[in-house]
């Protein structure tokens, strides 16, 4: 419990230590706050390991039977999923904050700034283990705030413009959460996580919709949670905040894209029990998630600004994310997200140097040269399209064997593994774009690559499912609430199947200057299609024109409504 | 034990006895506002002492608390100049006889109440400008609200019950009843708009929970139309509005339009209902504060937008400013969100649209507000324009107002009253509905 209670407890002193003082120990401060840092990261991993070896770790201020009269009940309950999240939060704010110290060095708001970020963990620690409901709303609205905050410069219109965009598109979608809180207490009649699952399970409560249709309890409740985890972790179409609060200092986005955007993840894994309860939401999840990842990819693919770049590839992965919840995948997700959250700062806190190397050295970032691609031998090829499509074979066939997972009866399982082909084949594609290496150092690298991945996935996944739902049933009941039709499940994986196959045949073919007779439709609609992709398939501006015409609307009605009142 | 109703007049006299004394510093503006400041002060502090002797309203006590506290908030920051002098004495009067409408019997009550819209209406009559010229419909709907609290008293039922669902409708704005208060809000002078944007609302739903009760459904359901109708025209008005006094009173009319909806669904008010009317009062009378800082400084009805920048020139003021807008759009950890969650909790929901309609216009106010606030602090700062922080008396106004806020969003309802309606049987009502 000390140590729980230690981690924002010491966060928040930091944000004190730095903002309280003279102007003249500033430094000092700041770098006596980045202790208190590093020691809340090590009271995460403390957490960390009491929360694994004893079980889960709870406590209330409050008594549970008078918990309607706190409009804002603080408790916490730590479980392995809170102490996972609080670890690599803190663990990403320590390099965050170390690296803001010399970053924002002579700002003149550094101090504000660096007391903020210590504010944000806090926050964030906090939400990762509350206890209920209100809790987790009141520090996930206290985010939406402080992210407005760290996303705006006071003197530059575009930054102005694009936190308030930031606040006014989260506030829509936390108002669908708060809708969905006031509807899980009217229906269940409590906001405490372990009752509200026990009493949704025991209780199916149907609504009435209209027109004779009716909609489950948890469907509804699940809906509106869903639709506030939309809010944050950017999916489609309530992502064009992350593009418009680029703006910010890069450390904000480093941990905007590793910590803060984890929260609708976070969100659904949190309340996974009661997703369970709902397939129609984890279905609609399924599909958001798909339509994001493929819009947040290929628009990043169109993108020529690095940090839009990096932007629009958190949308994808985090739309790769809500899709494997949808699937219903919740470890997986938050093994996406964790990874995802350290690449994702690492880039981050890169890109400063490579936009400075790229204004001192005029050949960087290098251009691709055909006289590379012709390099590469018909031996790194063959190694990585080999490897790539009979891995998959491969391990289907181990884990049938080996494992004994019933294959054919488990949709979960398929995922898993469809994932790692997925990613080993990602990888592997990735290997390719290397230039000027020997082939058979990019063989060597394809293959240690490829177990690298096999192993991570197969060993890593399964062993932290494990660790996050020690209960091999409750997962098993997640796949199954989350599973889709057979006909449609063959198909998505045939369809992705394909299009993987066909990207491998088409990079090899392409590489080896071979012509592909492609109808000419397709190439103008490649082109034709560019250009949306670029300009982020005109979201901004719909936005706009979305507002001026809601504006134009209200003051045509406060212009003729003038006469009466006043 | 002391007599309920000598310590109603002993409650009511202080104020006025301030409002007396008032009047031999007429000559001096600081020692009249410094005299009373300690009188609403010494109104509070007599309060928290005989509170407990009191008669437990349904609302609870939170309501006798604010009053004088806001009293003290909304004077503290008053500029000490003559033309301000009318202003603070009147601020004592109103007080007194909100204390009046609040503790005393029910006659006396509705009698204190019609001299209380009188009074409103007279200073309407004298106060406006070329930039806030003459309202009569202000004037006449607080006339209006006199006419039924006198009419509570002389007329038998079904007749005192409507006209007393027509003063509270006045005090406590409701559409099409709410010209009074958007009068009041932006033509009063000095800190009456800022302390009387809480005490009639809070009067408003001290009637209400007698009212209710004996109205018929007819009525009721007519009350929950107006008031989706009110909390949605009220956020819509706001969104155009450029003029800070109206934006903030139509904001103020959208939430306690929302309150409406809540009370008209469960016939009564309670502690949590007092809590959403005290704490929507006290943010926008600390934002109506906050731009009599700026119009002290720029002057009246400036355009928020040509004093932009003020965040790097008047950092204190920007903090408590956003702090303010915070717990006025009904953001966690303030009261305004305290009590929003805790009726959208307690509640049951008469209808979904309705539950829609309120949060659209809950979620309106991140507009309206944030785009005021944004307007006023951020962009470049002017050359031209002297940037002067808070004084010391604005600072002080405005840090109270805020803590006020932060601690009625943190402390249990219970503290104030116990919330008779809220059980288990309503949740359980609403599942055996549901099911």
């Amino acid at each position: 419990m000390t140590f729980t209670l230690l981690v924002p407890l010491l966060l928040l002193a930091a944000a004190a230590l730095v903002l309280i003082g003279s102007n003249r120990s500033r430094q000092a401060r700041a770098r006596m706050a980045a202790y208190l840092v590093g020691a809340a990261c090590l009271g995460a991993v403390a957490t960390l390991y009491q929360v694994t070896t004893e079980g889960p770790i709870s406590f209330r201020f409050y008594d549970l039977s008078s918990i309607g009269s706190f409009a804002i009940p603080i408790g916490f309950h730590v479980d392995r999923l809170s102490a996972v999240m609080m670890t690599l939060i803190t663990a990403v704010s320590v390099i965050i904050y170390n690296y803001s110290i010399g970053y924002m060095y002579q700002d003149l708001h550094a101090r504000r700034y660096l007391a903020m970020i210590c504010l944000t963990d806090f926050v964030l620690v906090c939400m990762v283990s509350s206890s209920n409901l209100m809790m987790l709303f009141l520090f996930w609205q206290v985010l939406s705030y402080l992210l407005y905050v760290l996303a705006h410069n006071h003197a530059h219109a575009g930054t102005l413009a694009g936190a308030f965009k930031t606040f006014t598109l989260l506030r829509l979608a936390d108002t669908a959460f708060l809708a969905g809180i006031a509807l899980a207490y009217q229906l269940y009649g409590t906001v405490e996580f372990q009752e509200l699952f026990v009493r949704a399970a025991e209780t199916p409560i149907s609504l009435p919709l209209g027109f004779g249709m009716e909609v489950s309890g948890a469907t509804a409740v699940t809906f509106l949670f869903f639709i506030g985890a939309m809010g944050k972790s950017a999916q489609f179409p309530i992502h064009l905040w992350l593009p418009g609060s680029l703006f910010a200092p890069t450390p904000v986005h480093a941990l905007l894209h590793a910590g803060i955007i984890n929260a609708g993840g976070f969100l659904i894994n949190r309340l996974a029990p009661l997703f369970a309860l709902s397939s129609t939401t984890l279905h609609v999840a399924f599909v958001i998630g798909t339509l994001t990842a493929i819009l947040g990819a290929t628009t990043m693919l169109a993108q020529n600004d690095i940090k839009k770049t990096l932007g629009f590839s958190t949308i994808g992965q985090m739309g790769y994310m809500i899709m494997e919840c949808g699937l219903g995948a919740f470890s997986l997700a938050v093994f996406h997200l964790i990874a995802h959250g350290l690449f994702k700062a690492t880039v981050f806190l890169n890109c400063g140097n490579v936009i400075h190397k790229a204004r001192q050295e005029p050949h960087f970032p290098h251009v691709d040269h055909q006289t590379d691609e012709e390099g590469m031998s018909r031996l790194t090829w063959i190694t990585g399209s080999v490897t790539t499509l009979l891995t998959p074979l491969f391990i289907l066939l181990l884990t049938h064997g080996v494992l004994r997972i019933p294959l054919l009866e488990s949709q979960g399982t398929v995922i898993f593994l469809f994932f790692i082909w997925i990613t080993s084949s990602q990888a592997i594609l990735t290997l390719t774009r290397l230039r000027q290496v020997a082939s058979w150092k990019v063989s060597a690298a394809m293959l240690m690559t490829l177990l690298f991945v096999v192993f991570v996935y197969l060993f890593a996944v399964e062993s932290f499912t494990a660790f996050l739902y020690p209960d091999p049933e409750k997962v098993a009941s997640y796949f199954k609430a989350a599973a889709l039709p057979d006909w449609l499940f063959d198909l998505i994986i045939l369809a992705a199947t394909i299009l993987m196959v066909a990207s491998w045949s088409y990079l090899y073919l392409t590489a080896h200057g071979r012509t592909l007779r492609m109808p000419a439709w397709i190439d103008a609609l490649r082109i034709r299609l560019y250009l949306p992709f670029m300009n982020r398939l005109y979201g901004d501006e719909l936005h706009q024109l979305l507002g001026d015409t809601i504006m134009r609307w209200v003051h045509q009605f406060d212009k003729r409504e003038r006469g009466w009142s006043r | 034990m002391m007599d309920a109703a000598l310590l109603s007049w002993l409650l009511v006299g202080t104020p006025l006895l301030g409002a007396l004394v008032n009047l031999f510093f007429w000559s001096n503006a600081d020692h009249l506002k410094l005299s009373s400041i300690l009188w609403s002060a010494i109104s509070f502090g007599s309060l928290i002492g005989f509170a407990g002797y009191l008669a437990m309203p349904p609302e609870g006590l939170l309501p006798l608390y604010l009053l004088p506290l806001t009293a003290v908030v909304s004077l503290l920051a008053q500029p000490a100049r003559d033309d301000y002098r009318q202003s603070c004495t009147m601020t004592l009067v109103l007080l007194g006889l909100g204390l009046s409408v609040l503790t005393s019997q029910p006659v006396v009550g509705s009698l204190a109440l019609a001299v209380l819209l009188f009074i409103l209406a007279i200073l309407l009559y004298r106060h406006h400008s070329a930039l806030w010229p003459m309202s009569w419909w202000g004037i006449g709907t607080y006339g209006l609200g006199a006419f039924c609290a006198l009419l509570t008293v002389g007329a038998g039922p079904p007749v005192s019950s409507m006209a007393s669902l027509v003063a509270c409708a006045v005090l406590l704005p409701l559409m099409p009843f709410h010209d009074g208060h958007l009068t009041a809000l932006t033509r009063l002078p000095g800190s009456l708009p800022a302390f009387i944007v809480v005490l009639l609302p809070i009067a408003g739903l001290h009637g209400l929970p007698s009212v209710l009760q004996t109205v018929p459904d007819t009525v009721v359901w007519t009350v929950t139309f107006f008031a989706l109708l009110g909390a949605l025209y009220g956020a819509i008005k706001a969104l155009a509005q450029s003029r800070v006094r109206l934006l903030l009173a139509y904001g103020s009319l959208s939430f306690f339009s929302m309150l409406w909806w809540f009370v008209a669904a469960t016939r009564t008010a309670t502690p949590r209902a007092a809590l959403m009317v005290g704490t929507v009062g006290l943010a926008t009378s600390g934002l109506l504060i906050a731009w009599q800082v700026v119009r002290t400084r720029y002057g009246d009805d400036i355009d928020p937008q040509a004093v932009s920048g003020l965040a790097s020139g008047m950092p204190q003021y920007a903090v408590l400013l956003s702090l303010l807008a915070l717990a006025a759009m009904g953001l966690p950890p303030f009261g305004v969100f305290a009590g929003f969650m805790g009726l959208l909790l307690s509640s049951p929901f008469p209808s979904t649209l309705g539950l829609f309609i309120t949060l659209l216009a809950w979620l309106t106010s991140s507009w309206y507000i944030m785009q005021m606030v944004q307007r006023l602090l951020f962009g470049t700062q002017r050359q031209d324009l002297r940037y002067t922080d808070l004084l010391m008396t604005e600072l002080a106004s405005l840090v109270m107002a805020v803590l006020v806020l932060l601690a009625l969003g943190l402390a249990p309802t219970t503290l104030f009253g116990t919330d008779h309606t809220r059980s288990q049987t309503s949740v359980k009502e609403s599942l055996t509905w549901n099911r």
